[in-house]
């Protein structure tokens, strides 16, 4: 579960953002919609440790991870957290497979690669380098990295922003079925996404204090 | 964290490529000018300091040191072989041995000369030759090597570099030297008598201008010395291992060596004998001879003063080719490493630790690093092959196995050079940890 307690963020524009309580159930897939700039990103990637608390807490499982160093959020998230990029953050003179085993120089064990990109159906291309890939295949590759070390957590910065909506749509069938079980927030502007997701929540009700259902 | 670090490397070989070219040039070259410039030094003193004084033509006292030392240039002339005698009996002296350069085998330079001229050298196989004895050969081991040499073949000698004017009396083999990495390796030694005697008319009467040997050479030299000096005819031996007359029958035949190198007492008795014998015109029967006396030391003191210089200016060159390649390759470090700026946060993103990927980039350039210094060291050691021909003109023998601790000290820092301007980028990449930037 997780817990976002009185967070709030400033930027270097002193544009502060202060978002409402809010729970995460275990298991559940959320959608995060809502304009550009309410702190829709930006809230995934204080989930992930990325980006620093201002203030309040976000709790993981129990653990305060507003509490916890650089060191000990980098750890977490290589072990816990499978997070997905709207710019992919694949090296494209790499192979599919390298970009997914670059995880064992944390001793990831990626020994389901094989498996996962059988069902993104990217097993026949896991040697051709990431930069001959469509942006469908690239984002296929992007969510095997992310799902291969099994995380109880999947964080996804809007995975179909680069997509057309057709393509964009079966990567976002693909994302929830292979997340079954685990907790998928996943941010995106479309809302007609939302139908593949238990909760939809518009984070532009979410700014300025109070809790989500 | 190796294999990772290798695929890493080969997304950027076109950059990769041009350090480790960058860095064995460098490398290379001030590890091949030490080397060089050491083995030459070490090749010349080595010999100079084992003869007090060397007495031969007047001429070029260089070409003399030279010639008779370490078996390069052309002989300055001959002298009558009856100074030797007369050296010999002089107290001041402990050894005067004959020195007569004038044939070749295969190219190979045979010199004339006693056992005595061998003493610090190893027979390793066979024996040395015998001094009562003709037509002999102690081979050194290079000529032996590359002319597949045992002891018992016969090699047949000729006057010309072209070897078409072949002696009619061949030599046997009847040891061969050990490796010494010096000019000795690469010639053929027999007795004096046995030059003599292959230069005599009567022994291969159809080619004249091989016959004179020696003579001839003496001639030459002493016509452009102002001296006359006539061929002399002399009787010759016909047989392998024929039995000698005496030590001193050259003389009574009126022979000539090209030198006689000189062992005195002491030091002062050598520059006694320089003195006295420098400048001196020596009569024997009614031939003169103008003398040059010189202390090998001294000679090649001078040659190696020469030396120094160009070692020194190769020494400047080659620290300003690795300023420029410190430069060079940190500039080279800094843009990779800027332009793995992306892919470093790319990483940190995914949650590889920034120790993580310290280590990755240090793994990668200490490879690089020790690619390019073992291939700097290959690169030296050919080069060195492809020197030795024009090294060994200068009187050494380069020996590729020779390895200076200076050499691995270069090879060092050189290591270190391509390795530290990662450790920086990196540490202070670690300082900022762009993950929040």
């Amino acid at each position: 579960m997780i817990c976002i307690k009185g967070v709030s963020k400033h930027f270097q524009n002193e544009r502060a953002i202060n978002y409402k309580d809010m729970v995460f159930e275990d298991g559940k897939s959320y959608m995060l919609l809502g304009a550009s700039g309410c702190g829709k990103s930006t809230l995934l990637n204080m989930i992930a440790g990325i980006l620093s608390t201002d203030s309040g807490e976000i709790i993981i499982d129990g653990v305060n991870m507003s509490e916890r160093n650089q060191k000990e959020k980098d750890k977490f998230r290589i072990n816990n957290i499978g997070y997905i990029f709207q710019d992919f953050k694949l090296i494209p003179e790499m192979s599919v497979m390298d970009n997914i085993d670059i995880l064992k120089l944390e001793r990831v064990d990626t020994s389901m690669a094989g498996e996962m990109l059988k069902k993104l159906e990217m097993y026949d291309k896991r040697n051709k380098k990431v930069k001959h890939l469509s942006g469908g295949e690239k984002q296929r590759v992007a969510i095997a990295r992310a799902i291969v070390k099994m995380p109880d957590i999947i964080l996804a910065d809007e995975p179909t922003g680069n997509l057309n909506f057709e393509i964009g749509e079966a990567v976002i069938k693909q994302l929830v079925e292979i997340s079954k079980g685990k907790t998928l927030i996943a941010v995106t502007h479309d809302e007609r996404l939302g139908k593949y997701f238990d909760v939809t929540i518009d984070m532009n009700t979410m700014i300025g204090g109070g809790e989500n259902a | 964290m190796l294999k990772f670090a290798f695929k890493n490397m080969a997304i950027k070989k076109v950059q990769i490529i041009l350090i480790i070219v960058s860095i064995v040039i460098s490398a290379g070259v001030g590890v091949l000018s030490f080397n060089v410039s050491e083995q030459v030094s070490e090749g010349l003193t080595n010999n100079a300091g084992y003869y007090s004084a060397i007495i031969g033509p007047s001429g070029s006292a260089t070409q003399l040191a030279m010639n008779t030392m370490y078996f390069t240039d052309e002989p300055v002339g001959t002298i009558p072989y009856s100074l030797v005698s007369e050296l010999a009996q002089d107290n001041r002296v402990t050894e005067a041995i004959p020195f007569a350069m004038a044939d070749n085998y295969n190219g190979f330079s045979v010199v004339g000369t006693t056992p005595a001229f061998l003493s610090a050298k190893t027979v390793a196989q066979g024996n040395m030759f015998d001094q009562t004895k003709t037509f002999q050969a102690v081979v050194g081991s290079k000529v032996a090597e590359l002319n597949d040499l045992k002891i018992g073949d016969k090699l047949y000698t000729s006057h010309s570099a072209s070897g078409d004017d072949k002696h009619a009396t061949p030599l046997t083999v009847v040891g061969i030297l050990e490796e010494s990495h010096s000019g000795f390796d690469k010639i053929v030694f027999t007795q004096l008598k046995t030059i003599w005697q292959a230069h005599d008319h009567g022994d291969e009467g159809e080619h004249d201008e091989a016959a004179v040997g020696v003579d001839m050479l003496s001639a030459d030299t002493n016509e452009q010395n102002g001296n006359v000096h006539e061929t002399p005819d002399h009787g010759g031996h016909e047989n392998n291992g024929h039995e000698d007359e005496g030590e001193h029958e050259g003389e009574a035949h009126g022979q000539t060596v090209c030198a006689i190198l000189i062992k005195t007492v002491n030091p002062t008795y050598a520059m006694s004998i320089v003195n006295e014998y420098d400048g001196r015109v020596y009569m024997h029967g009614d031939e003169s001879y103008s003398l040059q006396a010189i202390e090998p030391m001294d000679t090649m003191r001078g040659v190696l003063e020469e030396t120094d210089n160009t070692k020194y200016i190769v020494f400047v060159l080659c620290a300003i080719i690795l300023i420029m390649n410190i430069i060079i390759i940190s500039i080279i470090t800094l843009l990779n490493m800027y332009h793995s700026a992306k892919e470093i946060s790319l990483m940190r993103l995914i949650g590889i630790s920034m120790k993580k990927i310290n280590m990755l980039y240090l793994i990668q350039n200490s490879i690089i690093g020790l690619i390019s210094t073992a291939l700097a060291f290959g690169v030296s050691r050919a080069c060195l092959l492809l020197m030795s021909d024009y090294v060994e003109s200068m009187g050494a023998v380069l020996n590729m196995a020779k390895v200076y601790p200076l050499e691995i000290l270069i090879l060092v820092a050189v290591f270190l050079i391509s390795v530290i301007p990662t450790v920086i980028c990196t540490m202070v990449m670690s300082k900022k940890d762009g993950i929040n930037n």
